[in-house]
């Protein structure tokens, strides 16, 4: 009786730990490996070789796309923070049912698809797009401006309208579990409104704030089909160069180098987010 | 003719939940510097007129008056009252220190200042050690050490305590009754103080509200309701009361006499005046009762129970079983106990029956 259920468990904790392995660790290992390859005239080499990392190190342009992309993709992590702070508070503040609502209403985005949205944010910002008729419309423009589609600011705007569900459901949903009497005890106490939000739910919910920034920061620095799709020839990503090397210039070598280095940049990410969650607590 | 003076006042104050009421017709003041109870079971209403008072709800009739002027409408955060919530409601981010110092901090009063005055008051409540100690970093007892430290602070005129030693063990929870009560002399506020056990209530309060249902049953000092408790309910809550039913027979005066199955019986009229053929209850407490009376009715001990220094003995009538009377004598008096199996004749004085009205069917 027992041995079986040991047997049982067993097989769960195999289970557990083997599929993350099977599916996650063993993809990673295998592109680290790659990256330390190299090509020579369209064949593989397998032997231990840095030459794509200096390949990345010395080439200013990869360089340069990699810092665009760092800054694009923090722009639209922080506006996405702001923007579902707000709509996360406001929704949390109103009567359940209507809060409900609300929060459905932010996340119908994630029951569409991908492409279907990206193409609705093509249609907003492009050349004949919404924003453009609306803008020559009411006089502000005569003709229509190009910038919003094909370039770094079309993937930024997409960014935010694609990643903001994202923002807001980690930061609604850890402002939705502090207890509401600790905001009586402030108020209580003489605080106001805004004390009660700077000094109780803001660092209370700090821990969706980091979860919320972790998800865009990740999501968008590592998205190359947004990009292609909006981005144009001006809008070129780190994103896109990766995939390129898979894709297009078939240097899988450089390829996997330029992944973990995406990689790297994420789980610094995620360093700085566990950083940032101390925030939280004063003594 | 009003010489005590009176901090807060409840006129008529009603409150409703959309359609189920839970409050109705709610006076009553509280002294500057009174320790007021508000007493019952639970979901009679208690929590909900402390947070009238503090402001977390708006009363649906009646008016909420300090100092005589109304503050129906005015928002918590300006009302002169801090309260200690039933679960504390620490800032569990905060160290006790911050949590301490946060009605200060709001209030936008110096760092310089807010320091010192906070542990002043951690000094106050004993605490000046855990000045660094986040809320889950210490126990039950020190959590609402701080919890009334963080009201102390901010120096109200009401202190509002919601049930603040329910969560307490029972040695903790002596230990705090004693506690707040010299923190109340001490710092010479009115504390609001909400319980459901009667002992906390009797041992700290100077009045008691007894609160059934929503309505205030019976106003009074602790002697008071426990001596002349003006219904069966509150004589039920006071305590382990004997009461045995019976029908008024005769009034003279302020006395009055009940035909009760173990015969006619005199006793004391509490709360409003009963008339003759009137269902009532003779309300005897069980330390009145004394066996082994030359005078008395004669009684079957049917039980006995040591409690330390007193003894709970419950005995049946030998003429009307169906009355029960339990009595509580002294474990090491200089007279013999009697045991189970015994017949004693039990008596009392007349000055210790109560005659309660019987409850109508609407209570
Ligand atoms: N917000 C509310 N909505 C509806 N009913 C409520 C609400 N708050 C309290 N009640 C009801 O009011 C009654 C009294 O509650 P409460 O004041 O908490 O009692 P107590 O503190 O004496 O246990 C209970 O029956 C409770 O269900
Ligand atoms: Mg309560």
């Amino acid at each position: 009786m027992d041995d079986r259920r040991d047997l049982w468990r067993m097989g769960w904790a195999a289970f557990c730990l083997g599929l993350p392995f099977l599916f996650v660790l063993a993809p990673i290992g295998t592109f680290i490996l790659y990256s330390f390859w190299h090509n020579e005239s369209g064949a593989l080499v397998r032997e231990f070789t840095l030459e794509n990392y200096r390949a990345f190190f010395a080439d200013p342009v990869f360089r340069s796309i990699y810092l665009q992309t760092v800054a694009l993709c923090l722009g639209a992590t922080i506006v996405n923070l702001v923007a579902g702070y707000g709509i996360a508070l406001f929704a949390s503040r109103r009567p359940p049912r209507l809060r409900f609502a609300l929060i459905l209403m932010f996340m119908l985005p994630l029951f569409t698809s991908y492409i279907i949205k990206v193409y609705a944010v093509r249609g907003i910002l492009g050349h004949r797009g919404v924003l453009n008729e609306l803008l020559i419309a009411s006089g502000l423009i005569s003709e229509p401006i190009t910038a919003f589609i094909f370039s770094q600011s079309a993937i930024f705007l997409t960014f935010i309208v694609l990643y903001l569900p994202f923002a807001i459901l980690p930061i609604y949903l850890s402002i939705e579990r502090i207890p509401e009497n600790l905001g009586t005890a402030s108020a209580d106490l003489g605080g106001s409104q805004m004390d009660e939000i700077r000094h109780i739910i803001l660092p209370l919910s700090l821990p969706g704030v980091v979860v919320a920034a972790l998800f865009n920061f990740v999501m968008t620095f590592g998205d190359f089909v947004t990009p292609t799709m909006v981005g144009g020839t001006e809008g070129f990503t780190f994103g896109r160069i990766v995939f390129s090397q898979f894709g297009v210039a078939l240097n899988w070598p450089l390829g996997a180098a330029l992944a973990v280095i995406l990689l790297a940049t994420s789980v610094l990410a995620v360093g700085v987010a566990g950083l940032a969650m101390r925030w939280s607590t004063a003594r | 003719m009003n010489q005590r003076s009176d901090v807060l006042t409840l006129e008529a104050v009603g409150k409703s939940f959309g359609t189920t009421t839970v409050l109705r017709d709610i006076s009553l003041s509280v002294a500057s510097n009174e320790f007021l109870t508000i007493l019952g079971p639970s979901g009679s209403g208690k929590t909900t007129i402390l947070r009238l008072i503090a402001g977390f709800e708006a009363p649906t009739t009646g008016r909420i008056m300090l100092d005589g002027a109304d503050i129906s409408q005015m928002p918590i955060n300006r009302r002169p009252f801090n309260t200690v919530f039933q679960d504390y409601a620490l800032f569990p981010h905060l160290s006790v220190r911050r949590n301490v110092g946060y009605g200060l901090m709001v209030r936008g009063v110096p760092k310089a200042e807010i320091g010192p005055r906070v542990e002043a008051v951690l000094a106050i409540v004993g605490l000046q050690d855990y000045a660094l100690r986040l809320p889950r970093e210490l126990s039950g007892g020190q959590r609402q050490r701080v919890a009334l430290a963080r009201a102390i602070i901010c120096e109200p005129r009401v202190i509002l305590l919601d049930e603040p030693l329910a969560a307490l063990d029972v040695a903790l929870r002596a230990q705090m009754c004693k506690f707040l009560k010299d923190i109340q002399r001490r710092l010479d506020i009115a504390f609001v103080f909400i319980t459901h056990d009667q002992q906390e209530a009797i041992a700290m309060s100077d009045r008691i509200v007894v609160m059934r249902d929503g309505r205030i049953e019976q106003i009074g000092g602790p002697e008071e309701l426990y001596g002349f408790p003006a219904s069966r309910f509150v004589a039920g809550f006071f305590g382990e009361n004997n009461l045995i039913d019976g029908v008024v027979r005769a009034i003279d005066g302020a006395r009055c006499e009940v035909e009760t199955p173990i015969g006619p019986l005199w006793g004391v009229t509490c709360g409003p005046a009963a008339a003759v053929g009137a269902e009532v209850h003779l309300s005897i407490r069980p330390e009145a009762l004394v066996p082994g009376a030359t005078e008395g009715h004669r009684f079957l001990v049917r039980d006995a129970q040591f409690a330390g220094p007193t003894t709970l003995i419950e005995a049946q009538g030998v003429e009307a079983p169906e009355v029960t009377l339990r009595l509580r004598l002294p474990s090491g008096g200089t007279r013999a106990l009697p045991s189970v199996g015994d017949v004693v004749a039990i008596g009392w004085s007349e000055a210790d029956a109560r005659v309660i009205a019987a409850e109508g069917s609407n209570g």
